[in-house]
């Protein structure tokens, strides 16, 4: 196990090295004067765009290039984005907290809400509350997030004026920009309670609620298809109806025999349902207003700001490799027989 | 009751075959084409339904006048009607402007869904989007299986060195989600509906090239290949008369079936500000011209429930008609099931 993880990790390195290679080839389809923004670090540097281009070797060939921003990415210098006028990297260490709330506030939901309809379904097979799953999954599956997300804005938070769009009231983001409320962890629910304020966790809680609300109803549907059918398969097989033969009662044959064994598919969902969670949070923060980096990364695509846009690809790309190992992990304790030689 | 043919078996059709049948007796399936058939009519009928209110740029591209189009589009028997039906001039999908006026109106009698924000006629953008809909998902698909089919067929052939860089440039291509890497691949072309659609596609055809490499794997195990090997067939023929029909299949029937995907993608984009030229006849856009008018601040946000509600249904339901018809298909084809 501990080789297997070792040697994964080990891999990592190449796996990033592969993801900044396509990234800057993708940036070869630009002149070298727009490849200069990526490495400029202020506005002052911007004027002199000549002097980067020489600096960087913007005008040399692809390796020369590419060992040259490497070398600049390892420094921490992924250039300057003009969207928030910051350089790159300082943006993404301040909109992160943010973009991670809510993306571990939407995880856990979406998959308990999963694997629990899944389920449901599985073990009332073709009854009236499986064909209510399988209707439900089919339409969640189809909604885009902003389409159900301006949905839910229009009339929850339109008409009915429940929960808020941002990230919590204005006064509460004041009290945290003005120092008043001490920004430990910068997830707003924590913090209110370390700052000893049980109402800006409270406040913060209810404003997640319309987009966490968003992104189960989308992505749990997959979840639910997958355990499903394979919580079926299993259902059929002879391990199963011996443990009913033995007389296991009705709960812990489902439960322990047959959702166990079911559950591995949806563990190498999971894993690829995070690259889908963070495509979901770009836009559930676009919608409801969170000062995330999906907003900002949005807004900067837009203003075709390409350093933002890339160390956004760089930094995604990190993150699903991650997860795709934490998932591999979690294989061998979900299911001891797979071995890791 | 001895004839000729007895015992020659009788060709199944395909609509007696057991595959079409498990197809058509499931209703997700029937509400899946259902849909999807209302929404092919409304594209190819969009010139006759929408023939009263064109565009001043599309009747002078058809060379008719406001009078004369309101007829002619209608009348199957008029050449304009018919050039009109499958080859309209771009200027067709510009949604025309009834005013300028930022505040939308509600639906009239002359304008039944209503006017956005922009002065933008909401039926004839409804009505024209489907058709850049199918435009989109179609054109997407098509570029997916050209860059799927040689990344997948090369690596399939070959093996060896060129499958493994192949199929690691897939993982890492994978390893971006997608519309991340969307948004680069778009603000690295720039705005336009082609670029949009390339962009897109740059981004899906990793699952389909991994798919294909599989399936010609296991075909080239067959003994057929090895027999037409053994009888001296070259390595070009082989591989395009044997291998690739006998592999692409799936391949074929699942990217199409994708188109629903597809629009999410390319709606969602739009919807940011990163698809077509503004005012093109685009679901995703004309959302986007509602965006500001959602959580109204005026004290009464459903007084403009139209500007969200019509291009949001159109999506939900074009994406919901595509994947229930392609969970039908993936049913019925999976013999497990």
């Amino acid at each position: 196990m501990t080789t297997f993880i070792v040697r994964r990790l080990l891999q990592l390195p190449i796996v990033l090295m592969a993801i900044s290679l396509l990234i800057f080839g993708m940036m070869q389809f630009l002149s070298p004067t727009q490849r200069a923004a990526a490495f400029v670090k202020s506005e002052q540097q911007a004027q002199h765009l000549d002097l980067v281009i020489r600096q960087y070797n913007l005008d040399k060939g692809f390796f020369v290039q590419y060992g040259t921003w490497l070398k600049e990415v390892f420094k921490g210098n992924l250039g300057y984005s003009k969207t928030s006028h910051e350089p790159v990297l300082t943006t993404i260490r301040k909109r992160l907290p943010i973009s991670a709330e809510l993306a571990l506030a939407n995880f856990l939901p979406i998959m308990a809400f999963g694997i629990w309809m899944g389920t449901i379904a599985a073990i009332h097979r073709d009854r009236w509350i499986d064909q209510f799953v399988r209707v439900f999954a089919v339409v969640g599956w189809s909604l885009p997030t902003f389409v159900l997300g301006i949905w839910l804005l229009a009339v929850l938070y339109g008409h009915f004026k429940l929960f808020g769009i941002d990230r919590a009231p204005a006064d509460i983001l004041v009290a945290f920009a003005r120092g008043d409320l001490k920004a430990y962890t910068g997830f707003i629910t924590l913090d209110g309670l370390l700052n000893g304020r049980p109402d800006v966790t409270l406040a913060g809680l209810k404003h997640l609620f319309m987009p966490v609300l968003t992104m189960t109803v989308v992505a749990s549907a997959q979840i639910m298809r997958v355990l499903r059918s394979s919580m079926l398969d299993v259902l059929n097989s002879d391990y199963v109806r011996t443990a009913r033969a033995k007389g296991l009662p009705e709960r812990v044959v489902n439960l322990k025999h047959a959702r166990r064994n079911a559950i591995i598919p949806v563990v190498t969902l999971g894993g690829l349902m995070f690259a889908g969670l963070l495509n979901g949070i770009f836009f559930a923060e676009v919608i409801f207003n969170f000062a995330g980096l999906g907003q900002w990364s949005v807004a900067s695509a837009v203003q075709l700001d390409f350093p933002a846009v890339i160390g956004m690809a760089l930094l995604t790309g990190v993150i699903v490799s991650i997860a795709n190992l934490v998932v591999d992990i979690l294989y061998g304790i979900v299911d001891p027989r797979i071995s890791f030689q | 009751m001895s004839s000729p043919d007895y015992d020659a078996p009788k060709r199944e059709r395909w609509y007696e075959s057991k595959r079409f049948r498990r197809f058509r007796r499931n209703p997700l399936a029937v509400a899946g084409v259902l849909i999807l058939l209302f929404f092919a009519g409304m594209a190819l009928l969009a010139p006759a339904l929408t023939a009263d209110r064109l565009p001043r740029g599309c009747m002078r591209d058809l060379g008719l006048g406001r009078s004369e189009a309101r007829t002619a589009l209608r009348n199957p028997a008029h050449p304009a009607f018919w050039r009109a039906t499958f080859a309209p001039p771009g200027s067709c999908y510009k949604i025309p402007r009834v005013s300028y006026s930022p505040v939308p109106k509600p639906p009239s009698k002359k304008y039944p869904l209503g006017i956005a924000s922009g002065g933008y006629d909401i039926y004839y953008g409804i009505v024209w989007g489907a058709r850049t809909s199918f435009y989109i998902g179609v054109l997407v698909v098509g570029i997916v299986l050209v860059i799927a089919t040689v990344v997948g067929g090369l690596a399939g052939l070959f093996g060896g060195w060129l499958d493994n860089l192949l199929m690691r440039l897939v993982d890492v291509v994978y390893s971006i989600p997608g519309l991340v890497l969307a948004m680069v691949f778009a603000s690295i072309f720039g705005r336009g509906l082609i670029k949009t659609m390339i962009a897109i596609a740059l981004v899906a055809w990793p699952i389909y090239a991994r798919m294909l490499r599989g399936n010609i794997l296991q075909v080239k195990a067959q003994d057929y290949i090895s027999a037409a090997h053994a009888v001296g067939v070259g390595n070009l023929r082989l591989f395009f008369k044997h291998i690739l029909p006998n592999a692409i299949g799936p391949m074929i029937i699942l990217a199409s079936l994708d188109i629903g995907a597809i629009v999410i993608t390319a709606s969602t984009l739009a919807f940011l500000g990163l698809g077509a030229d503004v005012g093109y006849a685009d679901w995703g856009q004309m959302i986007s011209f509602a965006r500001s008018w959602i959580s109204n601040p005026g004290g009464e946000p459903l007084k403009y429930w139209f500007v969200w509600f019509w291009p949001s249904m159109a999506i939900a339901l074009f994406v919901l008609g595509w994947n229930l018809l392609g969970d039908a298909v993936r049913d019925a084809l999976d013999p497990r099931s």
